[in-house]
């Protein structure tokens, strides 16, 4: 259970799966179960908020070859479909890795990501030491606020519980709480309302989303100035007042584009129909493949055999192509004038 | 007068695309895209400073593995066959519109720019790697390092031994390339978490930097908000914020000088415009219409009718923006330092792809403000973070956010329902190659080449490349087969280690197809 390089800080969640230590922590819930003693956990004050944004399921989305893909789309760097056979390794990434873990990261100052993975006997455990309680339990993702604190497991500033169905392996956490610092447990609800952690994440802060209310003494500046710095380094002008700069900023965009998609403006598409027309002329021949061959009065390059091929684009006009060929002796010597009007209505 | 300090960073960037079991393969052409449309044209502009004599200073990130195709034989030789057909389909374009004079003369411009492109590539060796470390030996380009194989670190915070692996990897392959360690780092994706300075510190790096809102929203606040770097509590090592105003007007897609109606338009390419017989040969070899880099027409306006470019218009506006960006600095410049009481520096970032790929006018525009920087004004000057911390060691301390310079800001353009599935994969693997580095200290043979190998996979699993083009959605195959290429690979070696069956005619079939860091050493990964 090699979960070290996923704690951060030195949280070590005082009981969770080292070495076994989940069938002594099922034997004490279960005993506790026996004396019944559910007053004081449910009535802990809980905060409870609507988590469930997108759940996903344990394997990654299979990735079906698209074979629709004849033209590559005008991307920076084009990405058409790739039909190609492969090599004989694996073509899939397992599904799971036997690990009984929970990781938490944070994907902006106020959502959290989670994953985790419950090995098969991880739960076949649960099932037989809590019974027909475990079907009746609920699953539930326990968010600690753990700002400020070395959390140990009953010290958190406050939590709120997500409640998550049967498949998910992942889940979005809505903490609306920039600046803090989190902690997830994954858990069963039981029927007498005693949470049961199963797992716990790594301890993970989101960032502020507005300036800090600590100022540095020593580099003290007055408000109005740091106002004014601020706004301009957003790029707002002189004038943007403080807290509205990140909100500013989000609305202009200007993130990296990447790779794969231009910062330069696409020309946007009056309508979906559309037809084009061109025309283009081609003028071809032979003669000995020593002869010098002129066209409009310009030399052309014959091939190995005598032929040549000309290719033009032919705008609306009256073109006069005489075509002349001289043998190599300077003695023979044809010209042939195609005359080619194109008049588009 | 001296009002403010102006530091210009381009940050050059590919994944790492080698497919040495196709004859062709589409991926491939980013880089050869990139190097006659973007590096040789920045090339060329340096050279042209440098033989007038003008003084000037950049700032320029060359990613590793960026350095290692640029570097790589196979490639560069599939890049001279690459410019020769372009070269060749230029010349019959200059025939075909020999009716269609405008056109004619576009052709031909082509012609000269990827004849000059062959050229300048044959010139240094066919490798640029060197043509870029020429300017940095002559002191007007700082060349900066960026993670390994571009991770995004935030998303590897779970497994900081993996953060480790990317810079140190990073920095080790810099000074193998350069000949002195990186003294600045483009942090992936600019994204920054506190501590991670403390990793940059251990590889000697002085200095990265972040988005303008990573520095705004700090702790405590910066006084000098993005206009002064920062060092990080607790490490020293300097971060320097992003100024959003210039990037603006360069980036902005509404009202950035690349969108200009004169300004070469991007999305009409002969690739697809012209019949398929003929253009067949320059296109994929299955008949895939893609790109040639050969574009007839301007920007226009914002409908669809286009008419064709004129490169003197083109290259008016290029000098007027050039100007008009130089103005406003000054104003910047002149406004801030009233404030501060001290010359602002003003970082302005961008992909170094913008220029000449994307905004062809790009590289123009560039070599006109660095002459009007140099000869038509003394209040703003061009400095790399090196020079000014030399001039200015005295900051303030402050931990900056976490934040990245992507979509939103933070982790979201990584994070989101088409791409979280890849984190516990490539965080299970981190967590295995620290095992395998805790288990297999000092190995030698057959057991250190499969150990350093293991690093490499890991290392090009992580690209934020493939996560990025998973997020957007679209053309996603492609990175999602890198993905789980790399991982699986990854995942082989790490269970023949365990059980002691490294096949070594497969472990020396993925050597070589992934065949960056020759000098890796898997003991980074702790």
């Amino acid at each position: 259970m090699a979960r070290n390089g996923f704690m951060k800080r030195g949280d070590n969640p005082p009981f969770l799966l080292e070495g076994g230590g989940l069938m002594k922590m099922l034997k004490k819930l279960k005993e506790k179960l026996k004396k019944i003693v559910p007053a004081k956990l449910a009535s802990l004050k809980t905060k409870k908020k609507k988590g469930p944004v997108k759940k996903t399921t344990a394997c990654p989305p299979k990735d079906i070859p698209s074979f629709q893909e004849t033209i590559a789309v005008n991307t920076k760097f084009s990405h058409p479909e790739d039909t190609r056979p492969r090599s004989t390794m694996p073509q899939e990434l397992p599904s799971c890795y036997n690990q009984d873990k929970i990781v938490l990261q944070v994907r902006d100052p106020r959502w959290l990501h989670t994953y985790w993975e419950l090995r098969n006997q991880t739960v076949e455990g649960l099932k037989s030491k809590l019974g027909d309680e475990f079907h009746r339990a609920k699953k539930i993702l326990r968010v600690y606020d753990v700002t400020n604190i070395i959390f140990n497991g009953s010290n958190a500033n406050s939590f709120f519980d997500i409640q998550y169905n049967d498949f998910a392996t992942s889940w979005y956490i809505d903490t609306a709480g920039p600046g803090r610092s989190w902690c997830v447990d994954l858990g069963l609800m039981l029927t007498d309302g005693r949470f049961i952690t199963i797992l716990r994440s790594n301890v993970v802060s989101t960032p502020l989303d507005s300036p800090s209310w600590i100022t540095d003494e020593e580099w003290m500046i007055p408000d109005d100035v740091f106002a004014r710095l601020y706004g301009m380094g957003f790029g707002l002008g002189k004038s943007s007042p403080v807290g509205r700069g990140w909100q500013q900023r989000l609305k202009q965009g200007l993130f990296s584009s990447g790779i794969s998609s231009s910062p330069v403006r696409k020309a946007v598409k009056e309508r979906s129909f559309w037809m084009k027309v061109d025309c283009e002329l081609i003028v071809y021949g032979a003669t000995e493949p020593d002869a010098q061959v002129t066209v409009q009065g310009q030399p052309i390059k014959l091939r190995p055999d005598g032929t040549f091929t000309l290719r033009y684009y032919l705008p609306d006009s009256k073109q006069v192509i005489p075509v002349k060929a001289v043998s190599a002796d300077q003695i023979d010597e044809r010209t042939i004038t195609p005359i080619v009007t194109r008049e588009t209505r | 007068m001296l009002k403010g300090y102006l530091c210009l960073v381009l940050h050059g960037h590919l994944p790492f695309v080698r497919h040495p079991e196709h004859e062709n393969f589409l991926e491939e052409d980013w880089l050869y895209e990139a190097i006659t449309e973007t590096y040789v044209p920045l090339i060329s502009v340096f050279e042209g400073l440098v033989s007038d004599g003008i003084d000037f200073r950049i700032t320029m990130t060359l990613s590793p593995t960026l350095i290692s195709m640029l570097s790589d034989s196979l490639l560069q030789e599939r890049y001279l066959k690459h410019i020769n057909k372009l070269i060749e389909l230029s010349q019959k374009e200059m025939e075909r519109t020999k009716w269609q004079e405008p056109f004619r003369r576009l052709a031909e411009m082509y012609f000269i720019k990827f004849s000059h492109s062959r050229d300048t590539f044959q010139k240094y060796n066919n490798n640029l790697v060197y043509a870029f470390k020429k300017f940095q030996d002559l002191g007007k380009l700082e060349i900066i390092t960026c993670g390994a194989t571009h991770g995004f670190f935030p998303l590897m915070d779970v497994c900081r031994d993996s953060v480790r692996a990317q810079v140190k990897v990073a920095a080790d392959h810099y000074e193998s390339v350069f000949g002195r360690r990186p003294r600045g780092i483009w942090l992936p994706e600019c994204g920054f978490c506190p501590g991670h300075d403390e990793i940059l510190r251990e590889a000697g790096i002085r200095y990265f930097f972040t988005d303008s809102h990573g520095l705004l929203h700090g702790t405590p606040r910066p006084k000098y908000g993005v206009f002064a770097p920062v060092y990080c509590k607790g490490t020293g090592v300097a971060a320097f914020g992003r100024d959003l105003e210039s990037s603006k007007q360069v980036w902005s897609s509404i009202e950035g000088y690349p969108g200009d109606y004169n300004y070469r338009e991007f999305y009409r390419d002969i690739g697809f415009d012209l019949e398929f017989d003929y253009i067949k040969p320059y296109i994929h070899p299955d008949g895939v219409r893609i790109n040639t880099g050969i574009k007839y027409y301007r920007i226009t306006g914002t409908g669809n009718h286009k008419e064709p470019y004129v490169a003197e218009w083109a290259r008016d506006r290029a000098a007027e923006h050039a100007g008009n960006f130089m103005f406003n600095r000054q104003k910047q410049a002149n406004y801030l330092n009233d404030l501060m009481g001290k010359p602002p520096i003003i970082v302005s970032p961008y992909d170094a792809e913008l220029f000449g790929h994307w905004w062809y006018e790009g590289p123009m525009w560039l070599d006109f403000l660095f002459r009007k920087v140099a000869c038509d004004q003394n209040e703003i000057r061009m400095i790399t973070p090196s020079e000014y911390l030399g001039e200015n060691p005295r900051n303030q301390v402050i931990t900056p956010s976490f934040s990245s310079w992507g979509y939103k800001g933070y982790s979201e353009m990584w994070l989101q329902g088409t791409n979280d599935w890849i984190y516990r994969h490539l965080h299970v693997a981190s967590e295995r190659m620290s095992e395998l580095v805790r288990n297999y200290p000092g190995a030698q043979g057959l057991l250190r080449r499969a150990l350093n190998q293991s690093l490499r996979e890991l290392l090009l699993a992580q690209s934020s490349d493939w996560g990025f083009i998973l997020g957007t959605g679209t053309h996603t195959s492609y990175a999602v087969r890198r993905t789980k290429d790399h991982l699986l690979r990854f995942n082989r070696i790490y269970e023949d280690i365990k059980s002691n069956s490294i096949n070594e005619n497969w472990l020396s079939d993925i050597e070589y197809k992934d065949n960056l860091f020759p000098n890796i050493d898997y003991q980074v990964h702790q």
